[in-house]
């Protein structure tokens, strides 16, 4: 009983996305309409139904993938999350005043910073539970993934080095999304084989020192032409101020809400092509080939979609998405689906809670 | 009889198998070596689409058979409906559900908006006075402790509201060194008022905003912001997600506007009745709300809690009656010690 599928069949990438957006539509449609009508309780529902639709039409070397999370667990998920979550954050909501109207600003300041800290290692949580949930929920040839790691000690690193890359100005922070990529995945499984994660922020940090190294070169070049007209129009030095104010106001204005999150858009492109090279699932090897433009492309597309169609265009964020990460993918490799055997990790019974309390369900 | 491909659901082999459906069961067959009995009350339906028809097993997980589009017809009979929007709202059809999921909406949304006016007067004022001094306590440094102050400052509180400063449930007024133009009314009786707001305004202004404050702890309108911001406020931001983002958020509570002007029509009774001015709170809030137009800073957090605009001030205008005798709020040097308050003596904490 020994076959085994190749990939790298069809055209040659092993995975791709079939869908089309006429065939999603009624479920784009109906999706927002019972979340209008269900005060937005639906949405959990909807999110099913989407990624039902989605993974079908995701074929992945011989045969489609295949989304069994309801949106009952997902519902339910939420609700458990809220319920442990409710009484933390009413604490935090009533002691913070409490002890700003007593005059106690430093207890204050720090049960915000215990606060802030305990946001952060939950987010982190979050986001590897997420990841848990949606593997065990992933089928492809009658098998499933997961994890049986809880997460709680990633939520710790998480907030370890996210700790760490504030106290160095976010220096360090390449190293620190790259070892947590390696942390989440090296704990991820498929059927009983495991997934293996070697990335390394090197190649990486010279696109991060973009992140500081643009905006400062920006203000420089700009600072060079400043002093170099002010030199030219000695004469016109009445319109100077103002005009010297509105420049750098601009300046700063671009700087900040263009620079800063191109460079940064320029460094999650080439993240994510190294982090799909260095991640291993037994013999498969993965690819991802999205550069800055055409992520850059993704976002604005949703953007103007969701403004042509007077916000609709939203229920299409997530196919869109979708679509762009399987058409970027590349899968190499082997299976030996003789060999591939069914999971034997616990499916996590929360789904998707931590993740929606947290919103960080997105990445 | 059909072919397929079958996965166990223990191994990723996809099985080639032969399906016949009979007698509600389903028997596969693959080349003649092995066969398998299904009770297909046990089938269901996981897809149907472009990559052929899709069923799973209920009792066993991962087990997958996977039949051509075409067999469809043959065996769609044998098969029940697939899901589809979700259990009930397949039950009861989308057109329905929809009808029924607004209206319920509305409703709730409708009862969300209503009841917290018509629930805060019947909670009992000790419980919100114990939910008060947990969330106010006694300001500590932030209370101007100037006695005479304070002193002057409850006498303005008494000439607007003869009798609302006594009793178990009286209002409690301070003074708070806050940079800061605002005042604001808290859960319990508690009515703050911050510095500039008394450095900065005229003592009959004062009476006016004070008057306003009165009026919404008396109208019972702090204990149903209370209840409208935990109750609707709280459910609309669980089911719209995101409660991390919003957790940060302190208890800000905001009037609805039919409150604002209640409580100004009987901040305009309480000051006639004391036979205030309300004009020097007419040029306040006219004042305020030009700045509001010119977009300045001062006053910017009061007109944010008091949405303002030349309405207010004309309704206080309007209410001046040239032929009525007026006598100012407070006398000069009650005023003095009311400008003050937050004047410590050195060396004093």
């Amino acid at each position: 009983m020994h076959a085994s599928s190749e990939a790298a069949a069809g055209d040659g990438r092993g995975v791709e996305f079939n869908g089309n957006w006429r065939e999603y539509l009624p479920i784009a449609a109906t999706n927002a309409l019972l979340i209008i009508c269900t005060l937005g309780i639906y949405r959990f529902w909807a999110a099913a139904r989407q990624r039902r639709y989605l993974w079908s039409r995701t074929h992945v070397i011989d045969d489609c993938l295949e989304w069994t999370g309801t949106g009952k667990e997902m519902f339910f998920g939420f609700l458990i999350v809220i319920a442990v979550l409710a009484p933390f954050f009413l604490f935090f909501q009533f002691l913070f005043p409490a002890l700003v109207a007593r005059g106690m600003g430093v207890a204050a300041g720090g049960i915000l910073l215990l606060f802030y800290l305990a946001l952060i290692y939950l987010g982190g949580f979050a986001r590897f539970r997420a990841l848990r949930y949606r593997l065990s929920r992933s089928w492809w040839h009658g098998i499933r993934g997961g994890s049986d790691d809880p997460g709680w000690s990633y939520g710790g690193k998480y907030l370890g080095r996210y700790f760490l890359s504030f106290m160095t100005w976010f220096i360090v922070f390449p190293w620190a999304v790259t070892q947590l990529w390696n942390d989440r995945w090296d704990r991820m499984s498929f059927g009983q084989v495991e997934f293996r994660s070697d990335l390394d922020a090197e190649g990486l940090k010279w696109r991060w020192a973009l992140v500081y190294l643009v905006p400062i070169g920006a203000l420089f070049v700009a600072g060079i032409i400043g002093v170099g007209l002010l030199g030219l129009g000695g004469d016109q030095i009445a319109a100077g101020p103002a005009a010297g104010l509105g420049a750098t106001l601009l300046l700063l204005l671009v700087v900040f809400y263009l620079a800063i999150p191109l460079m940064t858009l320029h460094w999650f492109a080439g993240f994510y092509r190294k982090a799909a090279e260095a991640t291993k699932l037994g013999d498969l090897e993965f690819r991802f080939d999205a550069t800055t433009l055409q992520w850059l492309g993704l976002f604005l597309g949703n953007v103007a979609l969701a403004v042509v169609t007077l916000g609709f265009g939203l229920t299409y964020w997530g196919y869109r998405n979708w679509a762009f990460m399987v058409r970027h993918l590349h899968i190499y490799g082997t299976v030996d689906v003789g060999d591939l055997a069914q999971s034997r990790t616990r499916a996590p019974v929360e789904a998707e809670g931590w993740a929606d309390a947290f919103d960080v369900g997105a990445i | 009889m059909i072919t397929g491909k079958l996965y166990d659901g223990h191994s990723a082999y996809p099985h080639e198998v032969t399906a016949v459906f009979a007698d509600s069961r389903l028997t596969l067959t693959q080349d003649g070596e092995w066969s398998e009995e299904v009770d297909v009350s046990t089938l269901k339906r996981i897809d149907s689409g472009p990559n052929g028809i899709r069923l799973g097993r209920m009792d066993v997980p991962g087990w997958r058979l996977v039949l051509s589009e075409d067999a469809a017809r043959d065996i769609d009979h044998w098969l029940g409906r697939t899901e589809r929007y979700g259990r009930w709202i397949d039950r009861i059809g989308l057109v329905p559900a929809a009808i029924v999921g607004g209206v319920i909406t509305i409703l709730v949304l409708g009862a969300g908006y209503v009841a917290p006016h018509w629930i805060a007067p019947h909670v009992p004022m000790s419980w919100e006075r114990n939910v008060g001094s947990a969330i106010v306590g006694d300001f500590g440094d932030l209370k101007c402790r100037n006695a005479e102050g304070q002193r002057a400052l409850e006498t303005l509180v008494e000439r607007i509201a003869p009798g609302a400063t006594k009793g178990p449930d009286g209002i409690k007024v301070a003074a708070l060194d806050v940079p800061v133009f605002n005042a604001a009314a808290l859960p319990g009786g508690y009515i703050v008022v911050f510095k500039p707001a008394i450095t900065e305004s005229d003592t009959d202004a004062l009476a006016g905003i004070l008057a306003h404050e009165v009026a919404h702890v008396r109208r019972r309108h702090v204990t149903e912001a209370l209840i409208r911001e935990l109750g609707i406020g709280a459910l609309i931001r669980l089911f719209a997600g995101d409660i991390g983002a919003n957790a940060e958020q302190v208890v800000a509570l905001s009037y609805t506007r039919g409150n604002e002007s209640e409580a100004d029509s009987d901040a305009i009774a309480m000051l006639r009745s004391a036979h205030i001015s309300p004009k020097p709170t007419a040029e306040l809030f006219a004042h305020l709300s030009k700045e509001q137009k010119e977009g300045k800073g001062f006053g910017a957090e009061f007109l944010q809690s008091h949405p303002l605009s030349m309405n207010r001030a004309e309704k206080f205008a309007a209410a001046f009656d040239p032929n009525s005798h007026y006598s100012p709020a407070l006398t000069r040097d009650q005023s003095d010690a009311l400008f003050n308050i937050c004047w410590k003596r050195p060396g004093q904490r």
